[in-house]
């Protein structure tokens, strides 16, 4: 039991760093393609296509074994690691958030304009508390992901949660049973994630329409999880 | 007109052109406007009104002509040789703040409260604290008759609510000069008599205003000239009773034939 607890460690020490670096690179490079000219773009363009275009084991072998022999820059494992997740993270935070920076209406944009706002006024007063809280859902699900694909760091021998995992298997030959525990522990992970993110939505909200209680935005999630109605008011 | 009297008018436009690709939209704009003036622009849809109106703060940038505000001119400053040089962002903004600007299409953050939305700019721009913001961001929108509605969001607003509180927003920065670009024309027709109830009693109070509008009874009676631009140039200008009783060309004619249908 003492393995899966390490592994649970490892695995969420890997998935907040995959976070906050990838949350770092998203910004980045969403911000440099709303500002800079398509041309100037293009690398960032590049980035962004090929980490969601090749599946997220390739690029952490590929970093971890091909770079060394391309460049002749050996990285260890958990940096390895991390630099793949974090790339891979960043390409789909950085379409989110360019999405959801595009999204607020210019006319709002203009409206702060014509006042005399400044730019940088204008992007904290107008664009991000309406971007942000529109793109939390979508990151919600980048996040989620993030926990799953750390699973696929057992390849390189780092003890996260599937790595530990499979250690207990190969001791006690009980696939069955370990598989079922490992993945119900990550569902509890994702599942935190989640929580973490319908409170960040409620505590964004700009029109707390459920006064009363962060409970109820999130029974009216929960219900309509179950519901075909439509939910109109949440 | 002004410069017989000796007066620097409040807005004075020369030879204004712009063009959005091949379409020449204004062709050369040549306007003065004397301060508590209150100019009413009408025209075709496409005419111009807006690009007209968005020039003079510079939300669209003219290709070529000036604009002077209060002898001004916009989107320049001088340096210290007296030479003209373009505006920098800053410089920009703090004059577009002396310049109120009224949407079509309201454009109120729906972030922000009524309230929130007329504060925000005297907390951000002029640097205001925020109980002094509030105070006067009240003040406003009692003046709009929307003191009840300081708490409500936007879209919980009816149009001509939304039309108000942005009217209150654009007040609370005490500009020089209005700008209002159609600002009934995206009202349910029974909302539009508030919002032009506003508009009156501020052309009453003596502000300087130009208002791109389709009201012909609100021109014909709150105006101090009606201007009409036709294929980007003032086809015709006269003072609003003369506008209406004698049109002098064939478009104004039909201009107003069919909208007073």
């Amino acid at each position: 039991m003492s393995l899966l607890l390490e592994g649970v460690q490892t695995t969420i020490i890997l998935s907040l760093l995959t976070m906050v670096l990838g949350t770092i690179i998203g910004l980045f490079v969403a911000i440099v393609r709303l500002r800079v000219r398509k041309a100037f773009a293009i690398p960032l363009v590049i980035y962004v296509e090929v980490f969601r275009g090749t599946p997220g084991l390739i690029q952490i072998v590929w970093i971890y074994y091909c770079l060394p022999i391309m460049t002749g820059l050996q990285l260890d494992a958990i940096t390895s690691v991390v630099i793949a997740m974090a790339l891979n993270v960043g390409s789909y935070l950085s379409e989110v958030f360019r999405a959801g920076i595009q999204a607020v209406n210019k006319g709002h944009i203009e409206a702060a304009t014509a006042l005399g706002f400044h730019p940088g006024q204008i992007t904290r007063r107008v664009v991000v508390p309406q971007a942000a809280y529109r793109m939390i859902p979508a990151i919600g699900n980048v996040f989620v992901s993030a926990i799953k694909l750390s699973s696929l760091c057992s390849v390189l021998g780092m003890a996260e949660l599937m790595y530990q995992g499979q250690i207990i298997i190969a001791n006690f030959f009980r696939p069955i049973e370990v598989f079922t525990v490992v993945a119900i522990i990550y569902l509890m992970m994702a599942y935190t994630t989640s929580l973490f993110m319908i409170y960040l939505e409620w505590k964004f909200a700009w029109v707390k329409r459920e006064k009363n209680s962060f409970w109820q935005k999130f029974k009216n999630i929960s219900s309509s999880a179950f519901s075909l109605k439509p939910q109109g008011d949440i | 007109m002004s410069s017989e009297n000796n007066i620097i008018p409040a807005v004075q436009i020369t030879d204004l052109k712009k063009s959005f690709g091949s379409l020449e939209v204004l062709k050369s704009i040549n306007l003065t406007v004397s301060p508590g003036e209150v100019i009413c622009v009408l025209g075709t849809s496409g005419s111009g009104k807006s690009t007209l109106l968005r020039c003079i703060n510079q939300l669209t940038v003219q290709d070529s002509g000036d604009i002077f505000i209060h002898g001004h001119p916009i989107g320049f400053v001088q340096d210290a040789k007296g030479k003209l040089k373009k505006a920098g962002q800053a410089a920009l903004a703090r004059q577009r703040s002396h310049i109120g600007y009224v949407f079509q299409n309201f454009n109120l953050w729906p972030h922000r409260t009524a309230l929130g939305n007329v504060a925000d700019a005297l907390m951000v721009v002029k640097k205001m604290t925020k109980n002094k913001a509030y105070e006067i961001a009240l003040e406003r929108l009692t003046e709009v008759g929307l003191a009840d509605w300081q708490n409500d969001y936007p879209d919980t607003l009816s149009g001509g609510q939304q039309q108000r509180v942005a009217i209150a927003r654009m007040l609370a920065m005490e500009p020089d000069i209005m700008l209002f670009d159609e600002p009934t024309s995206a009202l349910d027709p029974e909302r539009v008599g508030e919002v032009i109830d506003v508009m009156r009693a501020l052309a009453a109070k003596g502000y300087t205003m130009i208002i791109a509008t389709h009201e012909l009874n609100f021109a014909r009676d709150t105006a101090d000239r009606v201007i009409f631009i036709d294929e980007g140039i003032i086809a015709e200008e006269a003072p609003a009773k003369e506008f209406f009783a004698v049109p002098k060309t064939e478009r104004l004619k039909a201009f107003l034939k069919r909208m007073s249908g």
